[in-house]
C-alpha cells in the first residue's frame, strides 16, 4: 500500500502590496484625467461645430514648448526605469544618479508648463476654454509635483539603505505613478496641445 | 484538508492576542481595520437617518404648489439627500464593511496601508461634516454665499478622494494579502463584490471630481460663467444618482446577500461560478461616468444607455436564480439576516426592473423626474437592507455577543415597507404622465413616499440597535461561528476578533474552507 503524502505548501509569496496600491491609484488618477479631457473634447467640439475658433482671439498654443515637455517626461520614465534596474541589481550609485536625473526632469516639466502659460496669453476667466485648458494642465502639474514627492520619498529611503535587489517595492510603486503620469501627459499632448 | 500545510509567520496567536472591541477611544488614533469599519459604519448610519429625513422633506416639498419650504431649501435638499445618501451613506457604509470583512474573509492579519485606511476614514468623517455644514451656510450647489459653494465643492471632493483611498485599501487587500490557496475565484462572495464595486467606484468616482475640479476652477477663477453658472452644477454630477451608475453603488449588497444565503442555507451555493459572473456583469453595466446630461444632453437617446438598462435584467435573472438554487437546495434558517437579505433581493429586482422599463422611450417615463427618482430611492433601500442583513449576518463577529433576532425580524418589514412605499409610490407618481387617471393621487402618492423614507430611517436605526444588542448585558458569547454554518474564513477567528485575526491558516482549497475542514474531520 502506497503511503499517502499530501501536497506540498505553495511558496509563500511575497506581496507587492505598495505596488498593486500604486497602480489602483493611478488608475483612479488617471480616470480623472479621462474625464476631463472627455469634457474639454465635447466643448470643444460644440464650440468648432458652431462656427467659431476654439481658442479666444489674442491666444495661441505654441507646438515648441509641449513638444519639448514631452521629450522631457519620456526622458524622465527611461531614468526612473533605470533607476528601478539599478536598485534590481544593487548598483546603487547608478540608482541615485538616475533618481537625482528624474527629479531634474520632473522640475524641469514644471518649470516649462509656467513658461508654456505665459506664453498662451490665455486668461481663466475668459471663458469655457481657459477654466477647462487650466484646470487640465494645473491638475498635471499637481500630479507630477505629487509623482515627484513620491519618488523623492523613496529616493530617501534609497539612501537610507532600505531597498535591495530583492525587495525595492517601494521605488517600482513610484515609477508606476510616474508612468501614469507620463502617459497623462501623453493625452494632454495630443488633446490639447496637438489638435486644438 | 492538510492542516500542516500552515503558511509561515501569519498573524498572531489568537489565545495570546487580546480582543479589540471598538470604542470611541479604540477608533480614535487606530489603525485597526475593525476599529475603523465600525467607524464607517456608524457615522453612516447617522448620516443616513439625516439623509432620509431630508429625501422625505423634499418629496414633501413637492405636493401642490410647492410651497411646503422655499423653494431653494426645497432644491437644495433634493439634491443634498440625492448625493450625501451615496457619498455619505451608502458608498461608506459598505467601505466600512469590507474595511472590517474583506481581510477576515482573505485571511489576512490587517488591510493593506492601515495608516491610510484611517487616514480615508477620518477625512471623509471631516468632510462629511464641512459638507453638511457648507449647506447649512447657504452653500450647495446654486448656493448664495460664495465662500459656502467653494466650500460645498471642496467637501465633496475631500469625500472623493477618502472614498477613493478607502476603497483602493480594500481592493489592494482583496489582490495581494489573500491567504495561499485563495484564489480569485474562491474569495468569499462579499470579496469578490467589494473587488468588483470597488474597481467600478475607482472608475468613475474620479469622474464625478473632475466634474467638480471644473466647477471649483470657474466659481473661484473663471467668473462663473460656464460650468460654475446658476443652474447647471447640479446637472454635472447628479449623474451618480442616475441609471446606470446608481447601480454601482448597489454591488458589494450582492455579495452580501449571497453570503447569508449560503451560510444560513448551510449549503454551498450550487452555482457559485454563475453568481461570480451575476455580479460581475452588474458591475460593468452600471459604468455610467459617459451619460452626463450635462455633457451628452441626448445620452438617453442612445442604444448604449438603453441597451444596458435592459441587459441588467440578465444578471439580475442569474443572481435571482442562484439564489433561488440555495434556498432550494439548502435547509434555510429563518433567522433575520436571511429576511433581510431576500428584502434585498426584492427590492434590486424592483429596482431593476423600474430601470429597464425607464429606458423604453415610448413609456415617456423620462419626461418628469419623478420615475428615476423613485428607481433611485428602491436602489438606495437595496443597499441599505443589504447593510442591514450585513450587520445582523457579521454583527455577532464584531460585538462578541449574539445580536437580539426579533430587532432583525421587525426590520425585515420595516425596510420592505420603506423600500416599496417610497420607491414604488414615486415610480407610480411618474406613471401619471401616461395615465391620465393617476393624476389626481399625485400628492398622495408623495405623501406616501416621504413615509417610506422615513421607515427607511427607521430601519437604520433598527439595524444599528440589532448590531449594539449583541453588546449588551447577559448576550450570549457568539463564539468563532455562531451560526454553526460559517463557510469562509472570518468565522475561523475569535468573535470579535483580536488582534492580527488569525494564527496559522490551513491552505485554503475551495471556496467554502471551513465546510472542507469539516468534512475532511
Amino acid at each position: 500500500m502506497s503511503a499517502h503524502v499530501l501536497p506540498p505548501a505553495p511558496p509563500v509569496q511575497r506581496p507587492r502590496v505598495l505596488v498593486v496600491g500604486s497602480a489602483f491609484a493611478s488608475a483612479a488618477v488617471f480616470m480623472v484625467f479621462i474625464g476631463l479631457i472627455g469634457i474639454y473634447l465635447t466643448a470643444r467640439a460644440d464650440v468648432i461645430g458652431s462656427g467659431s475658433a476654439w481658442l479666444p482671439k489674442g491666444s495661441t498654443i505654441p507646438l515648441q514648448q509641449p513638444n519639448t515637455m514631452f521629450i522631457t517626461l519620456l526622458m524622465s520614465a527611461v531614468t526612473l526605469q533605470w533607476a528601478v534596474s539599478a536598485i534590481a541589481k544593487n548598483d546603487r550609485v547608478n540608482a541615485y544618479l538616475a533618481l537625482g536625473l528624474t527629479l531634474m526632469l520632473g522640475l524641469a516639466t514644471i518649470v516649462m508648463t509656467t513658461y508654456l502659460w505665459h506664453l498662451m496669453k490665455l486668461d481663466v476667466a475668459s471663458g469655457i476654454q481657459g477654466v477647462l485648458i487650466y484646470t487640465i494642465t494645473g491638475a498635471h502639474l499637481v500630479m507630477l509635483v505629487l509623482a515627484m514627492v513620491f519618488v523623492a520619498l523613496m529616493a530617501l529611503r534609497a539612501l537610507g539603505g532600505q531597498f535591495t535587489a530583492l525587495q525595492h517595492d517601494g521605488l517600482t510603486a513610484a515609477a508606476v505613478f510616474w508612468y501614469a503620469m507620463v502617459a497623462v501627459y501623453a493625452l494632454i499632448w495630443i488633446s490639447i496641445y496637438v489638435t486644438k | 484538508m492538510a492542516l500542516t500545510d500552515t503558511r509561515p509567520d501569519t498573524g498572531t496567536d489568537p489565545s495570546v492576542a487580546p480582543s479589540v472591541v471598538p470604542s470611541p477611544l479604540t477608533i480614535f488614533g487606530t489603525g485597526d481595520h475593525k476599529a475603523i469599519g465600525i467607524a464607517y459604519v456608524l457615522a453612516g448610519a447617522v448620516f443616513g437617518m439625516a439623509g432620509l429625513i431630508a429625501a422625505a422633506l423634499a418629496s414633501l416639498h413637492q405636493i401642490g404648489s410647492r410651497s411646503f419650504l422655499s423653494a431653494s431649501v426645497g432644491d437644495q435638499l433634493s439634491q443634498v439627500s440625492g448625493i450625501g445618501l451615496i457619498l455619505l451613506v451608502i458608498v461608506p457604509m459598505f467601505l466600512g464593511l469590507g474595511t472590517y470583512l474583506v481581510p477576515l474573509q482573505v485571511g489576512a492579519s490587517t488591510v493593506a496601508f492601515p495608516r491610510a485606511a484611517a487616514a480615508a476614514m477620518w477625512t471623509w468623517l471631516l468632510s462629511s461634516g464641512v459638507f453638511i455644514v457648507s449647506i447649512c451656510i447657504d452653500g450647495g450647489f446654486d448656493g448664495g454665499r460664495e465662500k459656502s459653494v467653494s466650500l460645498t465643492l471642496l467637501a465633496l471632493g475631500g469625500l472623493i478622494v477618502a472614498l477613493l483611498l478607502g476603497t483602493v485599501c480594500v481592493l489592494t487587500t482583496a489582490i495581494t494579502l489573500r491567504t495561499p490557496g485563495m484564489t480569485l475565484d474562491r474569495v468569499p462572495m462579499f470579496t469578490f463584490s467589494m473587488l468588483v464595486g470597488g474597481s467600478i467606484w475607482l472608475l468613475t468616482l474620479p469622474v464625478m471630481l473632475a466634474n467638480l475640479l471644473l466647477i471649483w476652477s470657474d466659481h473661484r477663477y473663471g467668473g462663473a460663467q460656464s460650468f460654475a453658472s446658476i443652474g447647471v452644477q447640479f446637472g454635472q454630477v447628479g449623474w451618480i444618482t442616475h441609471e446606470p451608475q446608481v447601480y454601482a453603488f448597489l454591488v458589494p449588497g450582492l455579495g452580501i446577500v449571497a453570503d447569508v444565503v449560503a451560510t444560513l442555507t448551510g449549503a454551498r451555493l450550487a452555482h457559485r461560478n454563475v453568481l461570480l459572473v451575476a455580479v460581475g456583469a452588474f458591475g460593468v453595466l452600471s459604468v455610467g461616468a459617459w451619460a452626463q446630461p450635462a455633457i451628452y444632453p441626448s445620452f438617453d437617446e442612445d442604444f448604449l444607455w438603453q441597451a444596458m438598462g435592459i441587459v441588467m435584467l440578465v444578471p439580475l435573472l442569474l443572481l435571482l436564480g442562484g439564489i433561488a438554487t440555495a434556498l432550494r437546495s439548502g435547509k434555510p434558517s429563518l433567522k433575520s439576516p436571511l429576511g433581510l437579505a431576500v428584502v434585498s433581493v426584492v427590492l434590486t429586482a424592483l429596482a431593476v426592473v423600474a430601470g429597464a422599463l425607464l429606458v423604453i422611450t415610448p413609456l415617456e417615463l423620462r419626461s418628469t423626474s419623478m420615475f428615476a427618482n423613485g428607481q433611485y430611492l428602491l436602489i438606495i433601500a437595496a443597499a441599505l437592507a443589504a447593510v442591514a442583513a450585513g450587520l445582523g449576518y457579521w454583527g455577532p463577529k464584531m460585538t462578541g455577543g449574539q445580536s437580539a433576532d426579533g430587532l432583525g425580524k421587525l426590520n425585515v418589514l420595516v425596510l420592505l415597507g420603506g423600500g416599496v412605499l417610497g420607491g414604488v409610490s414615486l415610480c407610480v407618481v411618474g406613471f401619471a404622465t401616461r395615465f391620465s387617471g393617476l393624476s389626481g393621487s399625485h400628492d398622495t402618492l408623495l405623501v406616501v413616499s416621504a413615509i417610506g423614507a422615513v421607515l427607511l430611517a427607521l430601519g437604520i436605526v433598527l439595524a444599528i440597535l440589532g448590531l449594539a444588542s449583541g453588546t449588551r448585558k447577559g448576550a450570549p458569547e457568539a463564539g468563532d461561528d455562531p451560526w454553526g454554518s460559517g463557510q469562509t474564513l472570518e468565522w475561523a477567528c475569535p468573535s470579535p476578533p483580536p488582534t492580527g485575526n488569525f494564527g496559522d491558516l490551513a491552505v485554503v482549497r475551495s471556496p467554502e474552507p471551513l465546510l472542507d475542514e469539516e468534512a475532511s474531520a
